[in-house]
């Protein structure tokens, strides 16, 4: 190493050295700067190709030899792909993209691709100093580009579609992934893998989180909905399914087709809906699709719900079932507003209480149809059970008296809009309710309630009554716990406070006098009229 | 199929930083011509009023050797070299090498990028005028021929190809019907190793005519008309006993 002194510069020389028995490759390992990547902090890090790509390329034999595969397949499979000028790549591993783990289990991963063209028009070489003072060397072989992987949960390709569908309407973004984990939960103990697919994808109704009524009706399951989901058998979980799909589906486009025409859907009903094509698949939750206010679904639904509760029913409560029918037919008198849809819940009420076991189709599900508005807000009848087990009701605005599916659906988009905060408040909400002892009775859906002519008007307020006829609806048609029935009173809805709610739904429990039966190991109080 | 390896980082907390320099096409191969002690040159790190400044210099001898054949060594190679540092900006760029037996280690963490440039002077444009002739010639050329091409096909008793053909024929004979037991046995073996032939293939495996073996495997076989195996014979299931390490079980005809 000389030095040159020199007045107004200084300069030392070191020589250059490029090493030539380099048995080493050196690469380059690229971070985002944003990442903020130091590499002196990691205390242990692994390192190996991405082998993943290598079944897409490889053309693997799945039987080799013996059964299954033929004399000199390999051959002509070769002379066949020639002849078609077919030219299959090969799998370098040396372009094969590198995994990166820093810190072990806990700590980061990065996934290296590796970077084209670098070393065609120049090379890079890293030089390093040597202890001696002089440079050496080294040619730059490859260029890996790092990026950290996302060990978070993130949306799929359809959810992230539905979700931008729905930009405009949702205020809350942190719900999307809350929802859709509470979602997963209830799914994965219900339903098999199909249903959770489909229940995925129709969350729509159970997405936003500012629509409270969602975030509600998540927290508050129902105490014996879980025990009467379980204890359908496969073929009711599958006709579950089945209609929850069919909610879904027509949550998009109304299925009229092959259900009676309850009710013509007004211009901008269906704006900004997403028509969910997979009819098949299905969620047991139909909370979510309740949610979505959609007059037109829940026609449709709740003839799939009728035949499904029809066919629970039968195995469970028969008696309960016909009780229902004519609750529901009662209901569907109280209407003012849907004539069309009473007459055919009213001939609906009437060959249900047929007692025909196989009572399908329109009637049945008209009926059902009605029973949908009460377990969206809690309602349970040993048939929607296990449907609102996995979907717990929705809220609705009016009580389950709301047979007016339509005033139902609109009233809960009313609602949905003014709450800002949505789960916020509705989670402290639920937790509330679930506190409250489970002395108090159930309170039977407010069958007896006024309803808002458009839905749209009505205060949240007095959109629920705490009533003993409420509560007398809800124990006839479904047993419910104490828990149940005070979810069904939310105190946002009958602006009373939880203490309040607690005591009324005493006295009016004290008053009713329901019978007692004990489901799980809990508590269920029921009416039989 | 590379291991999971562990980083040796070793390495990256040692060193104090390294230079990623890049480097020209014609100067690196310059460099890769170097002598085995490596030596290929002089860097000068200074400073002038106060900035710093690199400039490498190129040995004289690989200089020379450079110079391209044509040119009989008029051209030389150019020997300064300024080079341009700059920060590593919106990168964190670390070095790793992995080594002939597999271990990766990570040699330590990129501080400065630079370019070598060359100084731009008569000798650099010619050496670039060359490089750019060599690059735009087409790689394939017409030629002219002088005569024209004369292989005309002429008039042969017998094709060469054809008479091989037949003195092959000749040589290995007629294909003589073995015992059939002993048929069997190369048919079952055959099986063995794949479950679907073609008559052709069995027909070269057992060296047996045509319709002798297909009397026998109409026995012990079946033909896939359609499916995926086209027109292949196959074992019948009451002779069939694909399992992995089992042996088979066969019963003779």
């Amino acid at each position: 190493m000389t030095s040159l002194g020199s007045s107004s510069s200084s300069a030392t020389e070191y020589t250059v050295r490029v090493p030539k028995n380099t048995s080493k490759k050196y690469n380059i390992m690229a971070f985002n700067a944003g990442d903020r990547v130091n590499c002196s902090t990691w205390t242990q890090a692994r390192m190996e190709r991405d082998m993943s790509a290598r079944r897409i390329y490889g053309e693997e034999e799945t039987t080799e030899g013996a059964a299954g595969s033929e004399f000199g397949k390999k051959q002509r499979e070769e002379a066949r792909r020639k002849k078609f000028g077919i030219v299959t790549r090969e799998f370098k591993v040396e372009d094969q993209p590198w995994i990166l783990k820093v810190n072990g289990k806990a700590g980061k991963r990065f996934k290296g691709l590796k970077k084209g063209g670098v070393t065609e028009n120049a090379s890079y070489y890293i030089f390093t100093q040597c202890p001696d003072g002089a440079f050496e060397a080294f040619p730059v072989h490859g260029w890996y580009n790092f990026t950290p992987q996302a060990k978070h949960r993130t949306l799929t390709a359809e959810e992230a579609e539905e979700e931008w569908g729905r930009r405009n309407k949702v205020v809350n973004h942190f719900s999307i992934m809350l929802q859709r984990r509470l979602r997963e939960q209830e799914h994965g103990e219900d339903e098999g893998d199909e249903a959770e697919k489909s229940g995925k994808k129709k969350k729509k109704g159970g997405r936003g989180g500012d629509l409270c009524i969602h975030d509600l009706e998540d927290d508050l399951g129902m105490s014996s909905d879980d025990s009467d989901s379980s204890m359908g058998d496969d073929g009711e979980n599958k006709s579950k399914v089945k209609k929850n799909t069919g909610k879904g589906a027509k949550k998009k486009k109304p299925k009229s087709s092959d259900k009676e025409a309850l009710e013509d859907s007004d211009d901008g009903d269906y704006e900004g809906l997403e028509v969910d094509y997979m009819s098949d698949e299905s969620s047991s939750d139909e909370e979510p699709e309740k949610g979505k206010p959609n007059k037109g679904e829940e026609l449709p639904k709740g003839i799939d719900e009728a035949s499904e509760s029809e066919e629970e029913s039968e195995e469970e409560k028969q008696n309960d079932a016909e009780e229902k029918e004519e609750e529901e037919e009662e209901e569907g008198k109280k209407t003012p507003v849907q004539i069309e849809k009473k007459k055919k819940k009213d001939s609906s009420g009437e060959s249900d209480t047929s007692d025909d076991s196989d009572i399908e189709g329109e009637t049945a599900s008209a009926l059902f149809m009605k029973k949908r508005t009460p377990p969206k807000r809690g309602g349970r009848g040993s048939a929607g059970s296990s449907r609102t087990g996995s979907r717990p009701g929705t809220p609705s605005i009016d009580s389950a008296s709301t047979s007016n599916t339509l005033r139902a659906a609109a009233s809960k988009l009313e609602q949905g809009k003014r709450q800002i905060q949505g789960p916020g408040t509705d989670s402290p909400a639920a937790k509330r309710l679930k506190m409250e002892p489970s002395s108090q009775s159930p309170v039977p859906s407010g069958k007896s309630t006024p309803q808002p002519p458009s839905g749209k008007s009505t205060p949240s307020s007095s959109d629920v009554q705490l009533t003993e006829e409420a509560v007398r609806r809800y124990l006839i048609r479904k047993p419910m716990t104490t828990k149940d029935l005070l979810k069904k009173f939310q105190t946002k809805r009958t602006g009373l406070s939880s203490e309040q709610t607690v005591n009324v739904l005493a006295q009016i429990l004290k008053r009713l006098n329901p019978e007692r039966k004990n489901i799980n190991d809990k508590m269920h109080f029921y009416l039989t009229e | 199929m590379s291991q999971n390896t562990e980083l040796n980082l070793t390495g990256v907390k040692q060193s104090q930083g390294m230079w990623l320099v890049k480097v020209p096409k014609y100067l690196s191969q310059q460099w890769d011509n170097a002598a085995e002690k490596g030596e290929v040159g002089k860097i000068t790190i200074g400073k002038k009023q106060g900035k710093t400044e690199v400039h490498f210099s190129l040995d004289a001898e690989l200089s020379a050797l450079g110079a391209t054949e044509e040119k009989g060594g008029l051209l030389q190679v150019p020997r300064d070299h300024p080079f341009t540092v700059h920060t590593v900006g919106g990168q964190t760029l670390a070095v790793f090498s992995q080594s002939s037996t597999d271990e990766i280690r990570l040699e330590g963490m990129v501080v400065y990028r630079a370019e070598c440039r060359p100084v731009v002077n008569d000798n650099y444009m010619k050496l670039k005028k060359l490089q750019i002739k060599e690059s735009t010639k087409p790689q394939r050329i017409s030629q002219q021929l002088e005569r024209a091409v004369t292989s005309v096909f002429k008039p042969v008793a017998n094709h060469d190809f054809n008479v091989e053909y037949e003195k092959k024929k000749k040589s290995e004979g007629k294909m003589v019907r073995a015992e059939r037991q002993v048929v069997l046995d190369m048919l079952f073996s055959a099986f063995e190793k794949h479950q679907y032939y073609n008559i052709k293939d069995l027909v070269d495996i057992t060296r047996q005519p045509v319709t002798y073996l297909k009397e026998i495997m109409r026995e012990i076989g079946t033909y896939n008309s359609k499916g995926t195996h086209k027109s292949t014979w196959e074992l019948k299931p009451e002779y069939r006993h694909y399992h992995s390490a089992e042996e088979e079980e066969r019963e003779s005809a």
